[in-house]
């Protein structure tokens, strides 16, 4: 350099100026994150560049217009809507989409702002026609939900099913067979929103109801119902469990009785049994000689008579005298 | 006062030194014998040398993966330590958390993470607030850990991947909870709502090519929401006095029954005792009777007296008074000491008519 020639010098830098600026120009970088649209004098040309690394294109008449190439997120802001068995909840949904045709893209919306704003107006009101075309039951189930309270069942867990057995199938709440579910009503959001993005480039990939919440009211009568649904089990528990305690006592007041009266019954035939067998003893003996044993029995109360205060009257004609009076007995049986 | 200051003129003190003069300063610093008008240029290829290495090499910390970018074209990835690039922007490096397990937390936040962690609930109940599929609420605090698996898919292929990770998490354990009934999300079913989410939260984030790889879903609490709970409480209150009183009434029968058995043994065995008894006495009092019957059958007479007066002895002696009657007529007769004369038939040892033996 230090051996240029003075009047080159300020030629020689102009130059590179004039190149350094066509080169700044007319290169450009693309990012694996980012497609690219080339307009010439605002119109499109060629394909939309989606490969990502350098690029070039024609310095100042040509632009590189730049769009995001990766799935992007739409969220939408809460609505409250009414279902169709007017229950009023909070439905937040969000979504996925994506720049599929930039060209297009760039024609009829031009920059992601925009397109977040119109894709508010559809989905929202795509999402508002659903959910109030539906009972709030098929929002919030999804397929798979018959199998909810066989799994309810298997768990053992039976508190539910005072209530569901009060109401038997057919409740207020509609506990019965899911006709879409909370999937197929999304995918069908998705189909009808999409109907009406191709003329924007845009692909939509997915809508989801992120949350549903009942409005505050809703939500205060709801928490009601659960309470007197919880005391309703609670009570249904108690009355049970008298029910079981007054089942219990019973069998063991019939069990007392059964065991006591049996116990009675047998020792009353044992004891017959025996008072039969020594009577039948006693008949065999003493009916050999009746007349002896009454007069033996006789005198066994007469040995065992136990008491120092009695008085006794004896009639003149008592064995007793005729002993006394050396006289024979009569009358007995030989 | 500040507007009839005059100008300000000369050099003050924040004006930048004249470039000449800088560059000259410097060659006479940097001139040495041995240089000629070539050393400057040299002290320029040296800075700019030192630029350029300062600006082509780059450290990965062990927990990182950089990713490189060439003109915006992704060439390489590398793992940790020293690792060089082409400088001034043809070739730029981010790095992303690869090694680390990350967490979100949906319907609280942890605000001192530590032994014990410190959790903040309010403001977000908005969050943990779902409708089970029965239609009442419940309110549900979990977390996700997730590891990012592929760093490029991390970063190419979809806008702000955290919070798309929030939506679908939210989404999904509300599809889960909004398919079963309360008490079993409540109770017994966290396990399996949690791995059911893991799995489900995956597919999804395989499906957008997230690159992250969700490591766990934990349910944290899972709670009937507040002005419900004391509701939720007394069921399990009344359950348990139910099982109380089962097992009150139960111990009762477990009290009574087995010493009713008992007392119902003790009962026939007494009647059994009764009956061995009253047999064997019938048995003993007869075989006595007939000895004394054979005995007086042989004299019965004597005997018979015998007999009589032996018993009457006994009787007197233990009998008090006896009164006499006239069987003839009426009147009582003048008393008779009969327990004299008994007595005295006694001590004489001898019964009138006693048989010899």
């Amino acid at each position: 350099m230090s051996a240029m020639p003075q009047n080159l010098r300020i030629p020689v830098i102009v130059v590179a100026v004039v190149l350094g600026v066509l080169a700044a120009g007319s290169l450009f970088i693309v990012s694996e994150t980012e497609q690219v649209v080339i307009t010439q004098w605002g119109r499109p040309v060629g394909e939309p560049i989606t490969r990502a690394g350098l690029h070039f294109k024609l310095p100042i008449i040509q632009k590189a217009n730049f769009f995001e190439k990766r799935v992007l997120k739409w969220d939408g802001s809460p609505n409250q809507i009414p279902t169709r068995d007017k229950k009023y909840i909070w439905v937040d949904t969000t979504a996925r989409w994506r720049i599929k045709d930039p060209l297009l893209f760039l024609q009829r919306v031009g920059n992601v702002s925009t397109a977040l704003s119109r894709l508010d107006g559809i989905i929202d009101s795509v999402v508002r026609d659903h959910v109030s075309n539906n009972y709030l039951g098929e929002l919030v189930r999804s397929e798979g939900w018959k199998r909810a309270r066989e799994s309810l069942i298997e768990a053992g867990l039976d508190d539910y099913q005072i209530i569901l057995g009060e109401e038997g199938e057919a409740d207020s709440e509609g506990l019965v067979a899911l006709k879409k579910g909370r999937e197929k009503i999304t995918r069908e959001m998705v189909a009808d929103a999409s109907r009406l993005l191709p003329e924007f480039g845009i692909e939509l990939l997915d809508i989801r109801i992120k949350r549903i919440n009942y409005v505050q009211s809703v939500q205060q009568r709801v928490f009601e119902r659960m309470i007197s649904e919880r005391k309703r089990i609670a009570a249904q528990y108690r009355s049970e469990g008298e029910g079981e305690r007054a089942a219990i006592l019973g069998q063991m007041e019939r069990d007392l009785a059964r065991i006591q009266s049996e116990a009675y019954r047998t020792a009353e035939e044992i004891r017959g049994k025996a008072d039969a067998q020594a009577t039948r003893i006693y008949a065999e003996t003493f009916g050999k000689n009746p007349e002896f044993y009454q007069f033996y029995q006789t005198l066994d109360f007469y040995k065992r008579y136990e008491n120092p205060r009695g008085l006794f009257v004896l009639g003149t004609d008592a064995e007793l005298f005729r002993y006394l009076q050396e006289r024979e007995p009569e009358g007995v049986n030989p | 006062m500040d507007w009839e200051r005059p100008p300000h003129r000369g050099q003050g003190p924040g004006v930048p030194p004249d470039l000449e003069q800088v560059i000259n300063r410097l060659r006479q610093r940097f001139s040495f014998p041995s240089m000629k008008g070539g050393a400057f240029w040299i002290v320029a290829l040296v800075v700019l040398v030192l630029v350029v290495g300062a600006n082509a090499y780059y450290t990965v910390d062990p927990q990182e993966t950089a990713v490189v970018l060439r003109f915006g074209r992704f060439v390489r990835t590398e793992g940790p330590g020293l690792h060089f690039k082409i400088p001034f922007g043809v070739e730029t490096v981010t790095k992303v958390l690869t090694g680390r397990v990350l967490q979100r937390e949906y319907g609280y936040r942890t605000v001192a993470p530590g032994v014990r962690s410190r959790f903040v609930e309010e403001g977000f109940e908005e969050e943990a607030r779902m409708l089970s599929g029965d239609l009442n609420v419940v309110d549900l605090q979990w977390t996700v850990q997730y590891k990012i698996r592929d760093p490029m898919e991390y970063l190419f292929r979809l806008h702000d991947v955290e919070s798309t990770l929030d939506d679908i998490s939210e989404s999904v354990m509300r599809r889960i909870v909004g398919n079963r009934f309360a008490d079993e999300v409540l109770t017994v079913g966290r396990a399996s709502i949690a791995e059911m989410a893991r799995q489900e939260i995956q597919e999804i984030m395989d499906m957008y090519h997230t690159g992250l790889q969700i490591v766990t879903v934990k349910l944290q609490n899972a709670n009937p929401p507040d002005p419900v709970k004391a509701a939720f409480n007394e069921v399990n209150e009344a359950r348990q006095e139910k099982e109380r009183m089962i097992n009150e009434a139960q111990q009762a029968y477990n009290e009574r029954i087995p010493k009713a058995r008992g007392e119902a043994r003790q009962t026939v065995t007494q009647a059994e005792g009764y009956a061995t008894q009253r047999i064997n006495r019938a048995i003993g009092e007869t075989t006595r009777f007939r000895s004394i019957l054979d005995e007086y059958e042989k004299a019965p007479d004597v005997t018979r007296r015998r007999m009589y007066l032996e018993a009457m002895t006994e009787f007197a002696a233990k009998a008090g008074n006896f009164l006499v009657l006239d069987s003839g007529g009426a009147g009582v007769l003048p008393i008779l000491d009969l327990n004299q004369v008994v007595r005295q038939w006694a001590e004489a040892g001898s019964v009138p008519g006693k048989a010899g033996e």
